[in-house]
Parts: structure tokens; C-alpha cells; sequence
């Protein structure tokens, strides 16, 4: 058994300098507050060069951070630095979560209560530390009682395997030195980690989405009666209290419409062009262009409509439009569409088998023959699985529509694509960005979620469905 | 004491895997290779091999011998990869394989759970079908692994040691450097043969080593592991007969039978001994059926 | 005999003009890649023709002055800054976590049931609109966590558009580190490295160039997003930034590029319409470098896999 006190010792030590190190970078930084959490002061720095009290937490958090960072290695930092780890009562490495137990068991029994005990004076906490170190020594026979009740064992790390030992193989020669264990084991616990937080941020938003929108619904303001208004008022006016779902429904609807009918034929085009006609050097500076396109952010294709396309291309086919316009928000849209579709439709065509094109061209079929009757049908589906994905694309787009479409304060309900008007996206933009006013005024603040919920599962559905297209399509080839 | 008759006929019961154990628990361990005055590197008693629900390998016993050249051979699929990388616990990585059965190295129970499998590896050196350098320059491909393992040993000192084992040295010595996916496909192999070496492993075992090599790539590696047999102990699975009687001290032959029990084909041990015997006067029929291209 | 000949070589001389469909259907194709062609310059023509009142006379100037009711005076160093703020903390979260769960659910998940959960998840994750996202951030950094973001900050938008870019770049990632031949990690493993040494050592240098592509990619789209942080609260007004502290920025008001281009397309007089054609200049300068960056690395990719 590894002999422990030496680490009581060590981590004193260690924790000490810690603190020193933060008394230091704090002198020489000239002090600064600590956030502020639920309320409370996390922590003050308080005169800076002052070796206060601060200081000690300050530490406590990093040091906390070290003994996290260690346990994921089945060990402390004052154990890394004796080369020695925890074992579980198996003798297998312990675990994160065991190891934690076993630290906390430690510090709650050791550190933290006299901590409280002695209200914050440090010299004696100090002195009570190198104490249980020399009890812990003296006794270093036995179990102490957080192994006992985590059960962990601590013990020194198997030695480094020497190259090619003259003399008989052992057993330690097929074992991993500690230090390479420990940190493998540590990068599949951060990795795990990272892992685990990805799944949290999403559910997050399921849950903060849904929550709110719940809000929004179950308040007794609130009747489905709101969400489709009869007569004079009807739209979507949500500081007045107006909530006609289906004024934004029909600008989403236009503004989708016809951001497809333009999305739908050129990023077809583009992709037939680039997967079946052009040449490789062709595709090297058709690709990065279509790329390019991708990649102009949504307010600038936003300026875009109402410096160039209501003014310049829509004034010539109607006399009498505005700036504004649900038909200049819907081609915004539709030019952000297009590297989408055009990309997952190559990808569709790609995949269609060569041998497939190979033998249409053996039965001394044209290219035109091969591209239509032959790649076309068999990369329908996936075809499909792109034309959705560029739907929910434009269903979600918000700052073309913000800028374009005009309606910012909110919109009457009406089918007539030439004036402004508002989609479900917009309407959620022209809500946020005035929180300030919404946020005590009732359900229009709440109504954002709804649109939200509305909106997430809208989405939700469309990719869900091209992903089941997509996965039958794969399954045929 | 080179009567090997019992051995293989309790090889052959495989149709009753239980009589094998009892007549081998009765017996001297069966399959034990012929008399020699080498120690045993690895001792497979019993062994079999699962990937989840199939049996891959059955009842395999075995005995490799210290810096020897060991073959295996046998038609695809009898399991004698499989079997090759059970020495260095590569089947570990496969999820849901396991092995069955006894397994030491120089005595070391080497599916134990004291033993970790890195380590294993370390000593176990492997060089792989495809030659499969890394994408970095000559001298990181063979710095890779002593550089993992940590040593004492000048670097530069261990690459060309490593290089000239594996008779690159010369060929390579003014582009260390370089990238080494741009040398040809035998000086890959040879390279992956060094980049083996460089931990100073006792063992190397080869899995078709030559099967993406011309034959003068071929016939470059089969001297140089003729030359490496008085350091190392070899395993190479082959499926070039000639080269097994070419290079080997010793050739196990697999073969795959239908399992009557799960009606799966499953790998099994036909015969074990030295080469010159396995293709001079093989003692099994099937095996003879292989040798002279009637079977497989 | 030479009647034959003839014939056959009549019937095997292709004559374009009598496969009229197929010209008339390349020309359709020829023609919907001209159209995108057509777009992008239009795009950038208009950019820049709009703005052409600021370029020509004050282009450092307008990048480097703050906002100001003055429209001679006024200029998008605030977005500048707001953007690079926002970019830094929006990489400095998602790629550790992001590139860390794509290693994970790839090495060390193996075929789980929790591994696939998330994969579902975070693939259908990527095609939610990007304005939810904008509503995580108000209800989460912004609302329970505003103690520590201080509110409507740099912080609280940076973490939403961390959260926005996450699943792009696990997706992206994963991709990457698929496309790395299996023998490479078998080749490691074999000289006796653990998984972590694999992967640090091997995998991940050998997916470093697709990783990169797609985290760069990911960056250039989170700094062209202006919904989420719309939602989340970057001002579109004119506000003060005096001399504050590191710490106070990151707290305090932000804007960002693409809320003043927002913003200025929402004033009707023709020069706030220059600004917002300047800001886009701007940013289109930012993510086509950002694009070509990705574009070159990709390119030596493929050549070194050609090698």
C-alpha cells in the first residue's frame, strides 16, 4: 500500500502555492470583482496585495479544478505527483465518479467542516491539515475512512515497463506505466464530457422552447380564439394583443413559395450541371463560387432586396411596388436557398452507382438520356430529401425577411404577395429585438416561444422526413 | 520423438470439441509443437475466438517457439488472422470479440486483467497487410512509438538502427525527412518493419505482409526476415505456400468446417509442425488436399 | 465494301445539332449556372456601387469610428469589435466541445444506444432556424445565467452562437475523422499507443485538415448570423464605449456587423442605405477570406490524398 500522509502533506503544499499564485497575478493586476451568480458575490479580491481571506477561495476554486482535472485520472494532484492512483475494491482503476466521492468524503470529514469551524482562520486550518497528514502517515496501514466509504485503495502506479529487460519477463512488464493510464483515461472522460454536453445544449432548447411557449398557452389571457381572429383586426399585432397565426402562416407560406420556385430549378440545374457535365477543371471554380454564395451572411442578401431587387428587377414587372415586399423577401430567401439544394442534390446524384450511368452509355444512350431517365430517377429521392431540407431552410430564414418584407411593428392579414407582410421568423425578429418593451407586457413576450415551438417543430417535421427519405435512398444502393 | 499422430488426431475430433479437451487434459497439452530445445514464447491451450455470437476460431492449441519463423496458412476465412492477432490483443479494438481459453506469454497469462493490452502491443510488435505509414515524414513514422513508450536511447540513434534492421537505411538515409508516402510500396513495408522494430518488441507478427507487394518486394522481406529471426520470434500468416515453406521453421495449417452445433463455419487447427514435414509428408488428408492445390 | 465504311462512319461521327434536346437541356443547365453566377456579382456589385459614397471617401474612417447619430461621422468599429468578440468566444466554446463530442461519439461511443440518440439529435439539431437558437440564449444566458453573462453581453451571445455552431461542427468533424483510413489507427495501436495516443497522434493530425475546413466554415457563419443575436439583445442603436475594463466589456452592451447592417437598413435616407452596403463590404471581405481559407485547405488536402 502506498503510503498516504506524504500526499496530505503535498496537497497542503500544493493548495498553498495555489493561493500564493493568485495573490500575485491579483498584485500585480490590480484586483478585480468576481461575477455575480444567482445574486450572490462569487468572490472579491478585495485590496489588492492584501493577502486576505479571498484569496483562499480563489484558490480553493482552481484548486478544486486540479483535483477535478486529476480525478478524471483515478487520482489527486498530490497523488500525480507520487505516481499513485486509486483502485476500486476489484483492483480495476476507479472510476471518475468513484474517485470524487472519495475526494469530497475527504474534504467534507478533513477540510471543510473545521474550515466552517474555525470561521476562516487559516493558520489553524493549515495546522489541522499537517496534523491529519501526520495521523494519516502513522496509520497508513489502514483503510482510511473515505477510501472505506467510496472504496477506493490507493496504490502506487505500476512502474514503466523497461525496453526489452534482459531477464525474465514479469508481470509489470505487461502493464502501462500510471502517467500514459491516467491519461488515456482522462481524455475519455473530458471526451466524454463534451459529449454529454452537446446532448444537454440540445435538450435545452427543446425544453426552454417548449417551457416558455407553454407559458405562453396556458395563460388565462390566452384562448386558441387569439390565434385565428374573425373580422375587422384581423393580424398579427402581438403588443395589441392580436395573435393571428395565420397572417404569419400565409407570409411563410409566399415567402417559402417562392424562395423554392427559384431555389428549386437553379440549384437543380447546378447540380446536374456539376455532377454529370462538367469537367474536373470546372467544377474547381464552379464549386468554390456556389460555396461563396453559401456563405454571404442573410442581411446582406437582405440589403440585397431592397437596394437591388425590389428597385431594379421588381419595379420593371410591377409598376406600383414598394421597397418592402413579401415577393422581395421570397427571392432574398430563395437566393440563400440555392447552395443548399444545389449541394445535396449533387450529393444525391453522386451516389448513384457508375456502373448505373455505365451501362445506359453501353446500350448507346445520350447524355441527356443517361441524366434524365437513368441518374435523374434513381437519385429521386434523395433529390426530394434536398428540395425539404431547402423548405425548412426557408421557413427558418429571418433577416432577409426582417429587412425585405418590411412590416416590423406587425402585419394585417391579407394574400397579396406585393405588399409587406410577415413570416413566422420575422415576426419572432421584430419581437426580439425589442425584448425591452415586451418583456412586461403581458403574453407578447411569451407569444416569441410559441412562435418558437411553432417554428422548431415546423422544422423538426421537414427533417425528419428528407432524413427517412435519405435512409431509405442509401438502403437501395 | 517426432511422432505427432496422437496430437493430430485429437486436433481432427473437432466434431466433438469436448472430447479434444478431455483427451488433451489426459494427455501432454496436444497440440504442443514437436520436441525442440527452444523456450515457448506462446502457449495457446484451448483457445477459441468469438466475434459476438460466431465462433471465428475453435480449440486451438499451440505452442511458438523463441526466434523462430512460425507460419500460418490455410484458405480464407479458417480464422488464422484471427488467431494472429489474439498474441497482441488487436481483437481487443473489435467490439463484442472475446477470447476463450488459455493463452501465456513466456508464462504470463496474457488475457489477465493485470495485463493491459498497450503494453502487450509495445512488446508484441504487428505489421499489417496494406503497408500503412503514417502520413508523416520517415524519421516520425519510426520515432513514433519509442517517443510514446519514452526512452532513454538517443532518437536518431534508434531510427537508423531500426532502418538498417529493416535494410531501408541506405535507401532512405538522405530523406528522412520526407514524406513517407513517398516511397514505393515494398520500402512501405519495409518501413512499417522498422517502425515495428523501433520499440524493441520480442516478438513481430505479420499478417500477409507481401500480399500488396511485387515479388521482388517480396523477396527483399522474406530475406530480411530471415535475417531478423536470430532477434525476434515471428508469426507471419500467409497465403503464398511458398512462401511459408520458403521462409518458415514451422507451419500451422487452418482450415474453416462447418460447426454441426451452429451450423456456422467456424476456423479450426488441422495440423502443426514443422515445415519441412507439413510439405514433405503432411500427416492429415486435408492438409496434403491443400498443399498440392486440390482443396481451397 | 466501302459503302459499309462510309455508313459506319457516318453513323459514328456524332453531329451535335442532331441531338438537339440534349443541347437545348445543357443550355438550361449552362443557363441556371449563370444565374448563380449572375447573383453572387449582382450582390457584390450592389455592395459596393451602394457603398461607393463611403469607399470612395472615408473607408478607413467608417471602419474605424464608432456609432454616431452623424451619418459623416459614423462608422461600424463597434460592430467590428463586437464581431471578433463574439467570433473568439463562440470558437473558443464550440470547437473544444464540439470537436471533443465528434471524438467521442466516434472512438469511444461505439454503436450504443446513446450514441445513436445523440447522433439523431444533433443532426436534426443542425436544421433548426437559427432564431431558436436566439430564444436558448435569452431564456438561458441571458435570463437564469445573466449574473454571470451580465445580461444582454458579448457573453451571452457568444454562447448562443456556440450553441448554434455545435452541431455543424460535430457533423463536420465526424466526417473528418470517418475519412481516416482505419489502418492508421490499426498501425498505432499495433506499436502498442493507447486510444488517446492514437487519436492524438494519429487520427486527429490525419482529419486536422477537414476538421479545420469545417470549423472555419462554421466561424464564417456564426459571424454572418444576426438573428440569434438579435433575439439575444445587440443593439441597433447609437451607444457609448468608453474606457472600460476587459471584464466590463464582455458584460456590457454589444452590437455586431450584421446588427448594424440590420439597423441601418431600417433608417430610410439614402446615406444610412451607404452604411449598410459599407458593412457588408465589410463582412463579405471577412467571410470570403474565411471561405477561401477553407477552400485552400481542403484543395491540399485532396492533393495530399492523391499522393
Amino acid at each position: 500500500m502506498a503510503r498516504r500522509g506524504v500526499g496530505a502533506f503535498l496537497e497542503i503544499a500544493q493548495y498553498c502555492l495555489v493561493v500564493m499564485a493568485v495573490a500575485i497575478v491579483e498584485f500585480y493586476s490590480g484586483g478585480f470583482t468576481g461575477p455575480v451568480l444567482f445574486g450572490r458575490k462569487l468572490f472579491e479580491t478585495g485590496t489588492p496585495g492584501d493577502f486576505g481571506p479571498s484569496n483562499w477561495t480563489i484558490g480553493l476554486v482552481i484548486y478544486a479544478a486540479w483535483v477535478l482535472w486529476r480525478a478524471m485520472g483515478s487520482t489527486t494532484p498530490a497523488g500525480a505527483a507520487l505516481q499513485q492512483s486509486f483502485v476500486d475494491r476489484t483492483g480495476a482503476p476507479a472510476g471518475f465518479a468513484r474517485t470524487m466521492v472519495r475526494n469530497l468524503t475527504k474534504f467534507g470529514a478533513v477540510y471543510a467542516f473545521p474550515l466552517v469551524m474555525f470561521d476562516g482562520n487559516q493558520l489553524l486550518w493549515v495546522a489541522l491539515f499537517v496534523g491529519c497528514g501526520f495521523i494519516i502517515e502513522a496509520m497508513h496501514r489502514y483503510e482510511s475512512p473515505w477510501d472505506i466509504v467510496a472504496g477506493t485503495t490507493l496504490v502506487a502506479n505500476a512502474a514503466k515497463a523497461s525496453p526489452r529487460s534482459s531477464g525474465a519477463l514479469t508481470l509489470s512488464d505487461l502493464q502501462l506505466s500510471g502517467s500514459r493510464q491516467a491519461q488515456d483515461r482522462r481524455a475519455a472522460n473530458l471526451l466524454r464530457l463534451a459529449g454529454w454536453v452537446a446532448i444537454i445544449v440540445s435538450l435545452l432548447i427543446v425544453w426552454v422552447v417548449f417551457k416558455e411557449a407553454y407559458v405562453f398557452v396556458s395563460d388565462q389571457d390566452f384562448s386558441f380564439g387569439l390565434l385565428n381572429i374573425e373580422g375587422e383586426r384581423k393580424g398579427w399585432y402581438p403588443r395589441r394583443g392580436l395573435f393571428d397565426i395565420s397572417t404569419l402562416l400565409i407570409g411563410t407560406l409566399w415567402v417559402t413559395g417562392i424562395a423554392m420556385a427559384i431555389a428549386g430549378p437553379v440549384g437543380l440545374g447546378v447540380a446536374i450541371y456539376l455532377s454529370e457535365y462538367a469537367t474536373p477543371r470546372v467544377q474547381r471554380i464552379v464549386k468554390p463560387v456556389i460555396e461563396t454564395l453559401a456563405s454571404v451572411p442573410s442581411v446582406v442578401i437582405g440589403m440585397f432586396a431592397i437596394f437591388f431587387v425590389s428597385p431594379s428587377l421588381l419595379r420593371f414587372f410591377f409598376d406600383d411596388i414598394g421597397i418592402f415586399s413579401i415577393v422581395a423577401a421570397g427571392i432574398g430567401v430563395g437566393i440563400l436557398t440555392i447552395p443548399l439544394v444545389a449541394s445535396i442534390t449533387e450529393d444525391a446524384l453522386r451516389a448513384v452507382p457508375r456502373s448505373l450511368r455505365e451501362a445506359a452509355y453501353g446500350l448507346g444512350a445520350r447524355k441527356i438520356t443517361v441524366a434524365l431517365k437513368v441518374v435523374f430517377p434513381a437519385a429521386l429521392s434523395g433529390i426530394s430529401a434536398a428540395f425539404i431540407v431547402g423548405v425548412s431552410r426557408a421557413i427558418g430564414e429571418t433577416m432577409v425577411v426582417a429587412i425585405a418584407a418590411g412590416g416590423s411593428g406587425g402585419t394585417l392579414f391579407g394574400y397579396d404577395p406585393l405588399v409587406p407582410g410577415q413570416t413566422v421568423t420575422a415576426a419572432m425578429a421584430s419581437l426580439g429585438a425589442g425584448t425591452d418593451q415586451v418583456a412586461g407586457s403581458g403574453l407578447a413576450f411569451q407569444s416569441l416561444y410559441f412562435l418558437g415551438a411553432l417554428l422548431f417543430l415546423l422544422t423538426l417535421a421537414l427533417n425528419v422526413i428528407s432524413d427517412a427519405i435519405v435512409r431509405r435512398f442509401r438502403e437501395v444502393y | 520423438m517426432t511422432s505427432t499422430k496422437p496430437e493430430i488426431d485429437s486436433m481432427v475430433g473437432f466434431e466433438d470439441a469436448r472430447s479434444v479437451v478431455t483427451q488433451a487434459a489426459g494427455q501432454e497439452p496436444a497440440a504442443a509443437a514437436p520436441a525442440t530445445d527452444r523456450a515457448p514464447v506462446f502457449e495457446a491451450r484451448d483457445v477459441s475466438v468469438y466475434y459476438s455470437d460466431f465462433r471465428a476460431v475453435t480449440n486451438v492449441d499451440l505452442t511458438i517457439n523463441d526466434n523462430e519463423i512460425t507460419a500460418f496458412i490455410g484458405p480464407s476465412g479458417c480464422g488464422k488472422s484471427t488467431m494472429l492477432r489474439t498474441f497482441n490483443r488487436m481483437n481487443d479494438l473489435i467490439e463484442g470479440a472475446r477470447m476463450v481459453g488459455s493463452l501465456t506469454y513466456h508464462g504470463i497469462d496474457l488475457y489477465s486483467d493485470d495485463v493491459d493490452p498497450v503494453a502487450v502491443r509495445r512488446r508484441i510488435g504487428m505489421v499489417f497487410q496494406k503497408p500503412n505509414p503514417f502520413p508523416k515524414s520517415i524519421y516520425d513514422n519510426i520515432a513514433f512509438g519509442p517517443r510514446l513508450a519514452g526512452t532513454d536511447e538517443n532518437m536518431d540513434d534508434i531510427v537508423e538502427r531500426s532502418l538498417r534492421g529493416a535494410g531501408l537505411w541506405e535507401e532512405v538515409k538522405d530523406r528522412l525527412k520526407t514524406s513517407a508516402l513517398g516511397l514505393s510500396g515494398g520500402q512501405q513495408q519495409r518501413l512499417c518493419i522498422a517502425r515495428a522494430t523501433a520499440v524493441n518488441p520480442d516478438v513481430l507478427l505479420m499478417d500477409e505482409p507481401c500480399s500488396a507487394l511485387d515479388p521482388i518486394a517480396t523477396g527483399r522481406i522474406e530475406e530480411l526476415m530471415l535475417e531478423m529471426k536470430k532477434d525476434y520470434t515471428i508469426v507471419i500468416v500467409t497465403h503464398n505456400m511458398q512462401q511459408a515453406a520458403r521462409v518458415s521453421d514451422r507451419t500451422a495449417f487452418f482450415t474453416a468446417e462447418l460447426d454441426p452445433n451452429t451450423d456456422q463455419r467456424t476456423g479450426l487447427l488441422v495440423e502443426y509442425d514443422l515445415t519441412t514435414t507439413i510439405f514433405s509428408q503432411p500427416a492429415d488428408e486435408r492438409t496434403e488436399n491443400y498443399i498440392t492445390g486440390r482443396f481451397g | 465494301m466501302v459503302a459499309i465504311t462510309t455508313e459506319l462512319r457516318r453513323q459514328l461521327s456524332v453531329k451535335r445539332s442532331s441531338d438537339r434536346a440534349g443541347l437545348v437541356f445543357r443550355s438550361l443547365l449552362v443557363f441556371s449556372l449563370l444565374i448563380a453566377f449572375a447573383i453572387l456579382v449582382a450582390v457584390l456589385l450592389t455592395a459596393v456601387t451602394r457603398a461607393w459614397p463611403i469607399l470612395s471617401e472615408r473607408p478607413l474612417d467608417f471602419l474605424t469610428s464608432k456609432s454616431s447619430q452623424d451619418p459623416s461621422r459614423a462608422g461600424v468599429w463597434q460592430g467590428i469589435q463586437g464581431s471578433v468578440m463574439l467570433a473568439a468566444i463562440t470558437a473558443g466554446v464550440a470547437f473544444p466541445i464540439g470537436i471533443g463530442a465528434a471524438i467521442y461519439l466516434e472512438e469511444y461511443a461505439g454503436d450504443t444506444r446513446f450514441a445513436r440518440f445523440t447522433e439523431v439529435v444533433v443532426r436534426n439539431l443542425a436544421g433548426v432556424p437559427s432564431i431558436v437558437y436566439g430564444l436558448l440564449g435569452l431564456a438561458i444566458f441571458v435570463g437564469n445565467l445573466g449574473g454571470l453573462t451580465g445580461g444582454r453581453s458579448v457573453i451571452a451571445g457568444g454562447l448562443t452562437l456556440a450553441c448554434l455552431v455545435l452541431p455543424i461542427v460535430i457533423i463536420t468533424t465526424q466526417e473528418a475523422l470517418r475519412a481516416v483510413p482505419g489502418e492508421l489507427a490499426q498501425a498505432g495501436y499495433g506499436i502498442g499507443a493507447t486510444q488517446w495516443e492514437v487519436i492524438r497522434s494519429v487520427v486527429l493530425p490525419a482529419a486536422a485538415p477537414g476538421i479545420l475546413t469545417g470549423t472555419v466554415l462554421s466561424i464564417a457563419r456564426a459571424a454572418g448570423e444576426a438573428a440569434p443575436i438579435l433575439v439575444v439583445g445587440a443593439l441597433t442603436g447609437v451607444f457609448q464605449t468608453g474606457t472600460m475594463s476587459f471584464l466590463e466589456q464582455m458584460q456590457g452592451f454589444f452590437t455586431a456587423l450584421p446588427m448594424q447592417i440590420f439597423a441601418f437598413t431600417k433608417q430610410p435616407s439614402e446615406i444610412w442605405g451607404a452604411h449598410a452596403a459599407g458593412a457588408s463590404v465589410a463582412i463579405l471581405l471577412v467571410v470570403i477570406a474565411l471561405n477561401s481559407v477553407a477552400i485552400y485547405v481542403r484543395a491540399r488536402l485532396d492533393r495530399n490524398l492523391r499522393k
